[in-house]
């Protein structure tokens, strides 16, 4: 027994001797691997309490069929009922038809930024999309106002809605897709070009094809960041609680003006709904990233 | 090729969804509350139309508007309402720019120009080509709504009141309060005053009374922003949220708040006895006002303090901001039609249940001759 513990303490010591020699390192180790993990941490924590409030608080109106099926229409803050299904209506064609003007646009700069370029056009591009990276959702916004409503004296449609997120989006599409396309190796377009294939096939069956997974993955992140923008809905969309179809007439409720109707309410059934709209718009902009992350396993251009 | 049929499945599946929301509907009435039952009944008189009419305005009237516009919308499904609670400000900027059709406003439009521009009044006139008018539709009490252990009836003259909301008693069992309430027993709970941090349309309202009937007690300037005592609390829910979990709490909120909250509400001695808050005392004050407008323009000026016995003092009237001609003929109809249905008896005997009060009978008289006149 004796002899055991002997050999026990005599390498404890050995041990503590090699500590001894580079504690100083051990010491930054520690230090650096403690502050990551806080840091990590402390990042989590205002996620995870946002998530975990609005599971419980609104949580249980995501559970009735007539939340995903009811509009508001002729629902009032002191009454239980009706449904969000106007509001996830109009975000999803709002991001939609964002998407169809966006895409096309923020695709081909960047396909004429990494392809074509040259010069002094392509820096001046490229700086204005700098910009535009920088250009807050209410500038954008305003800038919308003053165009559509006081310069042609339109009406706020959710069509000038849609105009105002395209200035939001086309940027990070752009960027994005610019990405996607400088990964796609040089050695691909010279064999290309080597068959006597022209620079716009191998463009349009070599480069994009190749780049395709990870451009997708670029549109669905940026479609996930235009759907939770308010300030332009608050500008230039009001709010309805009926269901609306049209883009160019009348008023469309989204998730967003749907929890700014009711986010200063007392009143239960009030309270209840804001969660709930929170939650849903949480859960659609968190499966479009799902959507992006999962094309985007499958996206090795190499 | 793979990763090609990923992404049309992404695509498929968003296009999905979508579709899946397109199959939303309108019809909620099966989920209406018995409330509405005795509405229905009534709304067989209801002129009905088909199509839209957009509201935006002050957020004093929110609760008083979808009450009128879900029940409109019970008599006539085709008739689409909207009404964005943006504030009075952003109302009338709207209105003027004709995005919307008529304003919810806590004021009249003024008259009278800012640093040499067109006044709100002008501005409107030439967007209608006609006046506009500001016909009041919701008048909305506002409450001293108090917290003391075993005292649930308290009386307040405007002096005192003033006196407790800047700071100057601070307990309650204070000679001045003592004097006004003597069948009570005080507590010597200390006075927590609680305010509204944000800039306020209530504080405005609530300091416009303290300056008007305690002028001597309160000299501050009327303004949005609270200059009094106390803890600020963000919106009329926090106040009275902060009143509710305080012994000894006191604040100023719309009444709609202290009911649903459970508050006590103070009575007011403006001079002419002790009145208790009350729909019918709110209606004998409105009734008091005095019109400012020219014939069909109800712009009123309140009388905050009318020694009137039965009154209470403290109180926003909110205006419907219309175009006295619309140059639409049909939406000049429909805004009729809805506005004659909110001024209605049924409707307005409903708001004092959600904590406004209804129009005194003189006043929506003339409410509806002015709609009648609309065109």
């Amino acid at each position: 027994m004796s002899a055991l513990t002997h050999v026990g303490t005599e390498v404890s010591t050995d041990r503590s001797d090699l500590m001894a020699k580079s504690s100083g390192r051990a010491l930054r180790d520690r230090l650096a691997r403690f502050v990551m993990w806080g840091s990590f941490a402390l990042a989590c924590v205002p996620l995870v309490w946002i998530l975990v409030s609005t599971l419980l608080k609104g949580g249980h109106m995501l559970l009735s069929l007539d939340w995903w099926t009811l509009s508001q229409n002729g629902i009032t803050a002191r009454r239980v009922g009706g449904g969000a299904a106007h509001a996830i209506q109009g975000t999803l064609l709002q991001a939609l038809v964002t998407a169809a003007m966006s895409v096309p646009i923020g695709v081909f700069t960047a396909i004429y930024l990494v392809e074509y370029g040259r010069g002094r056009l392509a820096k001046v591009v490229s700086f204005m999309v700098d910009i535009l990276t920088g250009v807050p959702s209410i500038v954008a916004a305003l800038f919308i106002y003053a165009l559509w409503v006081t310069t042609f004296g339109f009406q706020r449609v959710p069509f000038a809605v849609t105009l105002a997120l395209t200035l939001l989006m086309i940027p990070t599409i752009v960027r994005s897709t610019e990405e996607m396309l400088k990964l796609v190796p040089n050695e691909l377009r010279e064999a290309s070009y080597a068959l006597g294939v022209p620079k716009w096939k191998t463009i349009t069956s070599i480069v994009l094809p190749t780049a395709f997974s990870g451009i997708v993955t670029g549109i669905l992140l940026g479609l996930a960041r235009v759907m939770g923008e308010t300030a332009p809905l608050i500008i230039l969309g009001p709010y309805t609680k009926s269901m609306a179809h049209n883009l160019f007439d009348g008023l469309m409720g989204t998730l967003p003006t749907m929890i700014n109707q009711d986010r200063t309410e007392a009143l239960q059934p009030a309270i209840d709904r804001v969660w709930g709209a929170a939650l849903t718009l949480i859960l659609i902009v968190f499966l479009l990233n799902l959507l992006g992350r999962f094309v985007g396993r499958f996206s090795k251009v190499s | 090729m793979k990763t090609m049929r990923i992404s049309q499945l992404a695509g498929a599946a968003l296009l999905g969804s979508l579709a899946l929301a397109g199959c939303g509907s309108d019809n909620t009435s099966g989920t209406a509350s018995t409330a509405e039952a005795s509405a229905s009944e009534s709304a067989t008189k209801v002129e009905c139309f088909s199509g839209t009419v957009n509201a935006e305005g002050s957020s004093a009237q929110k609760n008083a508007i979808e009450e009128a516009i879900a029940s409109y919308g019970e008599a006539c499904a085709d008739a689409k309402l909207n009404y964005n609670p943006t504030g009075s400000g952003a109302g009338i900027k709207q209105f003027i720019a004709g995005q919307v059709d008529f304003a919810g406003s806590d004021s009249a439009l003024k008259t009278e120009g800012k640093d040499g521009a067109q006044s709100e009044a002008a501005q409107a006139e030439a967007f209608c080509g006609a006046p506009a008018w500001n016909i009041p539709m919701v008048t909305g009490p506002i409450a001293i709504a108090f917290n003391v252990k075993g005292i649930d009836k308290l009386v307040l003259t405007p002096a005192v009141a003033a006196d407790i909301f800047s700071g100057k008693i601070t307990s309650w069992d204070d000679a001045a309060i003592a004097a006004l309430n003597k069948d009570a027993k005080l507590p010597a709970t200390p006075i927590k005053v609680f305010f509204r941090s944000d800039e306020s349309g209530t504080t405005e309202n609530f300091t416009k009374y303290l300056k008007a009937a305690a002028a001597e007690n309160w000299t501050a300037d009327p303004a949005k922003k609270w200059t009094g005592a106390g803890e600020g609390k963000e919106k009329s829910a926090g106040v009275s949220e902060g009143v509710k979990s305080t012994d000894g709490g006191i604040t100023y909120v719309e009444w709609s708040y202290a009911k649903d909250n459970k508050l006590g509400v103070a009575s007011i001695d403006n001079g002419g006895g002790a009145v208790e808050l009350t729909g019918e005392a709110v209606g004998k004050a409105v009734a008091a006002a005095t019109q400012v407008g020219q014939g069909n323009d109800l712009a009123l000026k309140l009388d905050y303090a009318t020694k009137e016995a039965g009154a209470y003092p403290i109180l926003l009237v909110t205006y419907e901001i219309v175009c006295s001609k619309n140059k639409d003929a049909e939406k000049g109809k429909n805004i009729k039609a809805f506005l004659s249905h909110f001024a209605s008896s049924d409707v307005q005997k409903g708001l004092e249940e959600i904590g406004y009060a209804p129009l005194p009978s003189e006043v929506q008289t003339k409410v509806v001759a002015s709609i009648d006149a609309l065109s």
